[in-house]
């Protein structure tokens, strides 16, 4: 026992604060990038192709430049045929055409620049293909192993950790890691043309290539400087905007203090500065990023100006053909391309190599719910008997919110718990749900051990309803079937039957076969109410967990509750958290929880008599929907 | 469209700027154009030097033209900076407005504007759609100077160098510039589905988690991960079909400038040949065709910029055009500090759109120093009235007076700052607890805090802070325990010090023991002042100068402690069921388990 106590104390120590502590990613973490290789393994055949083509579409991108320069300026234009100068091919190619075809050298180069245009939008288009195709399925894949996880964590650590943020994993996160890895596809997309584009151009004037490449350097440095330069702009723009979001929150859920305080002026104050901070930081990053787009077009304008003024002199010398020159221009382009992509695509990968941690830190999160070793099987049927003995039970260990709770449901007895809010009543049904680690010998069901059974097991033998008990989206049916493969279509109508909800479905549209939009938003607060109880009924659990709704409903919809309600019960043990006058009277014990301590327990009447807490909250707060019957 | 026009006064001030970035547009562009045009220069002397005609002089050497054509462009540089440099400032200012108007709005509406829009709301207001008025004044102005400059100088530079040529590629032109805003237009429909697809996976994994205690708790993992699968599938093969259409424009656009292209090679080699142009006109001709195609790909996207921006310009009006509730018309003759004598006539008062009224008669006079308490059942009207007091909301003319002069004369920041209201549930700011208690005054001395903190029985928790006054309250600092939360709140109403104070049930967590230590001390605080009390408790209620019953909106019972418990009311019977061990026969009789 002493090591189920401590194991549950570490569990409670857990440090939830971890799952959103801020991961950097400033490191290129190639672990990471290892374990996301592994969603994209089953996808590698499509990857490979995908490189195949973007080399193909790369070649033949280069040869419709060679067209130009090459076959058109120089060998049909100039007449110059000099051999040194590359041309794959293509002068030869497009002498077989003119003499094969008997046409104009003209149109022989026209020819092949239009096969040319056509393979390279073929090839083209088939790589991206292949390539996002492999992407979005490994990443679907990688979703969905992700979902997976998150929806088998207990309780405990949805208590913690905020969902908003267990969402952001699921779909931020992922987002983001496509972004990566979509840039390193684009990023090989621009790369291999270049080396290509490179190669050509080296084998035409190693000089002037090398004079070009001299440009590169100054576009990476002026890159990193930029990079540098903005990660911090940016990092200030991002914090004067959380601010500026987090004091209209602020301000807008204080708004009657706010406004009781008269304090809209200064108020207002704040925010300006606020803002006028970030109207600073946001034009800082705009003067950078206008600078440094256009540093770079110009650059490449300034190269230009470089060809024409080498290759003069080298046309002179006959070092170079007409055509190489603008061959040249042509490439220019392209030289930078890379360098200028590779710094943007450094933010992305930085960004993702963040999102990639989250990711994997959640799936590396193992918390879950104690399950026995060696279960107990147990019987078809349950009598349904359900002890609490001297329970006390705290979230984390140091501050308790059950005290020593002791009661003894016997089977098919209705118990009334009966509290003001934070008095343990709802930690009392989430306990006996199995949904939190507790104790041994503390839990009862047919005098099992509740340790002793699987969670699974529990939940099932026990039908719960909570105060906003969720509505799946998908059809009535589906809702009260839940997937049970035993639940037929008619014993799922006779439930509905049976708790007076099959009345108001039938009015529906499409009957049972209606679709709920989210949340059951097209259903009234009754009408869930019903569809929960026959949702239960249809379950057939051998005990019954519910926890009233408080808000008011209209009296014909209250009666066909409290009646339906009435027959769910009947041959089945029931635990009510009760705000009904009704309920608590119908009710076999009540048992007032104050403070995590069973302050009084006893049958209705014998409370009112007592005079004590149980009449207190009696007057004030209990709804008197007074039926008359 | 409509909708944009309510965009242009947020514009109108920044139009110099405006015209100014359209001009320095207009002159870069013009750079561009003569840095296309200096490379064919150059290529021409090239081809004259490299003797292919020998017998005529080049007009320039390559240095020449290279010098050139590296000083425009560095012109260029200089002017495109500054252009869109103008352009997006003014995005950014424009958005600046946008948040401080929309701040101003929302601190003068009253509980009916928050009921239908929530915080939620109002906030991917602010966040989202200010930033897609942001992105639409910075891009979409950007992207209508390149719609307009791009084709205006592609084409009038081609027609200069060979109208004949020009003719021959402009039949093309608008079937480029058809497909090219059609397939952007595909591309945003499947962005649309794109979008679709993800905010119904993000709408399941939030029901889902929101939901997760009911789902696990009727086994319903395997099933709902299912279904996550189906949704997953859905938004994978709508984000493929989205690339696809965004690849086979990657594909198709620059199949249709080669094509374009191609007629440049195939007729224009054949003009150069024929001694008509040169090659470097050639050259210039391609370049130039590149610039006249820029904006093809901006055409969608441009659209759907409008598009989004109308939107959110309508979404945002939605707030800005939100008439206060509350009519702030002070006029002249009320005094300018409140002694605290209230006077109800006949009020009756109904909420916005409600068929029934919350208060209904009430008529009531509260002297100034006295001290009442309020005591019903929920749903009496017990906050309603509360609200009245400070003008939370608006009664009608006539039917309740402060010191004699009706409340609706009195300028609402005086009825505000001067009537200190504790609200029933305790909010506090992410802030100091310092700054927290002393909301309305920043600047207060410390000792003043001190000194509010123990009239609430604070003091003691605050000195177990380590950095006491300094700690931080919220999300990230400390979480107050429910019955700490009311106590600051109460020292924040307490800390003004105000001819009037109202406290609606702020003692609901705060132990009896504690409750009755504070009371006390409030007794001599608020001496010759007048102070206002909701409460539930018989505890509290008894030590005010008279107690008011309500329930269903109607006065029931008006006087003191005594006077209502020799009445024999609603308030005896109140009082009798919460006085521990009233009726010790009756305990006896029960047959009660209650343990120990």
């Amino acid at each position: 026992m002493s090591r189920r106590t401590q194991a549950s104390q570490v569990r409670a120590e857990t440090d939830h604060g971890m799952f959103d502590a801020e991961l950097s990613g400033t490191v290129l973490n190639l672990q990471l990038l290892r374990r996301i290789v592994g969603w994209l393994e089953p996808f590698k055949i499509r990857l490979a192709f995908s490189a195949v083509l973007i080399l193909a579409a790369s070649c033949v991108t280069v040869m419709m430049e060679i067209i130009i320069s090459r076959v058109l300026v120089d060998y049909i234009i100039v007449g110059e045929m000099s051999s040194h100068m590359p041309d794959l091919g293509m002068i030869a190619l497009t002498r077989w055409v003119e003499s094969y075809l008997g046409i104009e050298p003209i149109f022989a180069a026209g020819l092949l620049f239009l096969l040319a245009m056509c393979v390279t939008a073929v090839a083209g288009h088939a790589h991206r293909l292949t390539l996002i195709s492999a992407i979005v399925n490994a990443l679907r894949d990688l979703r969905q192993d992700l979902f997976a996880h998150l929806e088998r964590r207990p309780s405990s650590f949805y208590d913690k950790v905020p969902t908003g943020r267990i969402m952001t994993r699921v779909t931020n996160d992922v987002e983001a890691l496509y972004e990566m890895l979509r840039g390193m596809g684009a990023l090989v997309g621009e790369f291999v043309p270049f080396l290509v584009a490179l190669t050509i151009m080296l084998s035409t004037s190693v000089k002037l290539t090398l004079i070009l490449l001299l440009l590169v350097p100054v576009v990476g440095i002026a890159t990193h400087f930029f990079r540098n330069a903005t990660q911090e702009i940016f990092r200030l723009v991002r914090n004067t905007v959380s601010s500026l979001n987090q004091n209209l929150q602020e301000n807008l859920s204080g708004m009657q203090v706010v406004q009781l305080n008269d304090r809209q002026a200064r108020n207002l104050d704040e925010y300006t500065q606020i803002n006028q901070r970030n109207l600073g930081y946001e034009n800082r990053s705009i003067d950078l990023s206008t600078a440094y787009g256009a540093f770079n077009d110009s650059l490449a304008a300034v190269g230009l100006g470089i060809i024409i003024w080498y290759g003069g002199g080298a046309v002179v010398q006959d070092e170079m053909s007409l055509g190489g020159v603008i061959l040249f221009t042509r490439f220019m382009n392209m030289l930078f391309t890379p360098v200028v992509m590779l710094g943007e695509q450094l933010n992305v990968l930085f960004r993702a190599m963040a999102s990639g941690e989250r990711i994997f830190q959640a799936l590396d999160w193992d918390e879950q719910i104690h399950e026995p070793t060696h279960p107990v099987e147990l019987p078809a049927r349950l009598r349904g008997k359900v002890e609490f003995r001297d329970l006390t039970f705290g979230y984390s260990p140091a501050v308790p919110i059950l005290k020593g709770v002791s009661v003894v449901i016997q089977p098919g007895e209705k118990l009334a718990i009966v509290g003001p809010t934070g008095s343990g009543k709802s930690t009392m049904i989430r306990l006996l749900g199995r949904f939190y680690d507790f104790d041994r010998d503390r839990i009862f069901l047919d005098d099992i051990d509740l340790n002793d059974l699987r969670s699974q097991d529990v939940r099932s033998r026990i039908g719960v309803v909570l105060q906003d008990f969720h509505i799946f989206s998908g059809s009535i049916l589906d809702n009260i079937i839940l997937g049970n493969p035993k639940i037929s279509r008619e014993r799922a109508i006779e439930a509905a039957k049976t708790v007076n909800a099959h009345e108001f479905i039938e009015r529906l549209p499409e009957g049972y076969d209606s679709i709920l939009v989210e949340r059951g938003a097209n259903l009234s607060q009754g009408q869930r109410q019903l569809l929960a109880f026959a949702r239960v009924l249809a379950a057939d659990p051998e005990i019954l967990i519910l926890d009233e709704a408080t808000a008011s409903i209209d009296t014909e919809t209250e009666r066909l509750i409290q009646d339906g309600l009435r027959k769910l019960m009947t041959g089945r043990t029931s635990i009510l958290i009760a705000h009904r006058l009704q309920t608590i009277q119908e009710a076999d014990q009540v048992l007032v929880l104050h403070h995590g301590v069973v302050r009084e327990l006893g049958t209705h009447a014998a409370l009112l008599a007592l005079k004590g807490l149980y009449y207190t909250l009696h007057e004030l707060q209990f709804q008197d929907v007074s039926i008359d019957e | 469209m409509k909708s944009l026009i309510r965009l242009i006064p947020f514009l109108r001030p920044y139009r110099y700027q405006i015209g100014l970035g359209f001009l320095s547009f207009f002159i870069a562009r013009f750079f561009e154009v003569s840095t296309y045009y200096l490379v064919s220069v150059g290529i021409d002397t090239i081809e004259i030097l490299g003797g292919s005609a020998d017998s005529v002089l080049a007009p320039f050497s390559v240095g020449q033209v290279a010098t050139v054509l590296i000083f425009s462009v560095m012109l260029r540089f200089v002017f495109v900076v500054h252009a869109r440099r103008q352009v997006r400032r003014v995005g950014q200012l424009v958005a600046y407005d946008l948040r401080q108007r929309l701040y101003m709005t929302v601190q003068q509406q009253g509980s009916d504007f928050f009921s239908k829009m929530g915080v939620g709301d109002i906030m991917t207001r602010a966040i989202q759609d200010i930033s897609l008025i942001q992105r639409l004044v910075a891009f979409g102005m950007i992207q209508i100077v390149i719609m307009v400059y791009a084709p205006l100088f592609g084409v009038s530079a081609m027609m200069y160098k060979s109208p004949a040529l020009t003719f021959m590629i402009m039949p093309i032109l608008p079937a480029i510039f058809y497909y090219g805003w059609w397939m952007s237009r595909q591309l945003a429909v499947t962005s649309v589905a794109v979008q679709e697809n993800l905010s119904a996976l993000s709408s399941l994994v939030q029901e889902n988690l929101g939901g997760i205690r009911t789902v696990q708790a009727q086994a319903q993992e395997d099933n709902e991960i299912r279904r996550f699968g189906g949704v997953n599938e859905n938004y994978a093969q709508a984000f493929y079909s989205q690339s696809r259409v965004n690849s086979l424009m990657s594909a198709w656009m620059p199949f249709q400038a080669s094509a374009a292209q191609l007629l440049i090679i195939v007729y224009g080699g054949s003009q150069v040949l024929a001694g008509e142009i040169s090659i470097g006109d050639l050259v210039f001709f391609l370049a130039c065709l590149n610039m006249l195609l820029q904006p093809i790909r901006m055409a969608g996207m441009f659209v759907t910029l409008v598009q989004r921006g109308a939107v959110a310009t309508n979404r945002l009006h939605e707030i800005f055009d939100a008439v206060p509730e509350i009519r702030d018309s002070p006029s002249d003759n009320t005094p300018a500090t409140i002694r605290g004598e209230f006077e109800f006539k006949h009020l009756t008062y109904s909420y916005p759109r409600a068929a029934e009224p919350v208060l209904k008669d009430i008529t009531l006079q509260i002297k100034a120093g006295e001290s009442i308490a309020i005591v019903g059942r929920v749903g009496a009207g017990k906050s309603t009235l509360l609200k009245l007091f400070t003008r939370m909301a608006d009664t009608p003319r006539g039917c309740l007076f402060l010191d004699g002069h009706d409340i609706c004369d009195y300028p609402l920041s005086q009825v505000r700052s001067q009537i200190a209201q504790v609200l029933q549930d305790p909010f506090l700011f992410g802030e100091p607890l310092r700054n927290n208690i002393s909301y309305d005054d920043p600047a207060r001395a410390l000792d003043l805090v001190w000194d509010s903190a123990e009239a609430a029985a604070l003091r003691e928790t605050i000195e177990a802070f380590p950095e006491q006054m300094d700690t931080l309250i919220g999300e990230r600092g400390v979480t107050l325990s429910g019955g700490q939360k009311q106590r600051a709140t109460l020292a924040r109403g307490l800390i003004r010090n105000a001819p009037v104070l109202i406290l609606d049930d702020c003692f609901s967590s705060v132990d009896t023991e504690t409750e009755e230590h504070i009371l006390n001390r409030l007794k001599t605080m608020r001496r010759e002042r007048t102070t206002i009390i909701v409460s539930h408790r018989v505890s509290t209620l008894r030590h005010a100068d008279r107690i008011i019953v309500l329930d269903e909106g109607r006065i029931i019972e008006a006087g003191s402690h005594a006077e209502l418990l020799r009445q024999g009311g609603a308030y005896a019977e109140l009082e009798r069921a919460q006085t521990p061990g009233a009726d010790q026969a009756a305990q006896r009789r029960a047959q009660v388990t209650a343990p120990l």
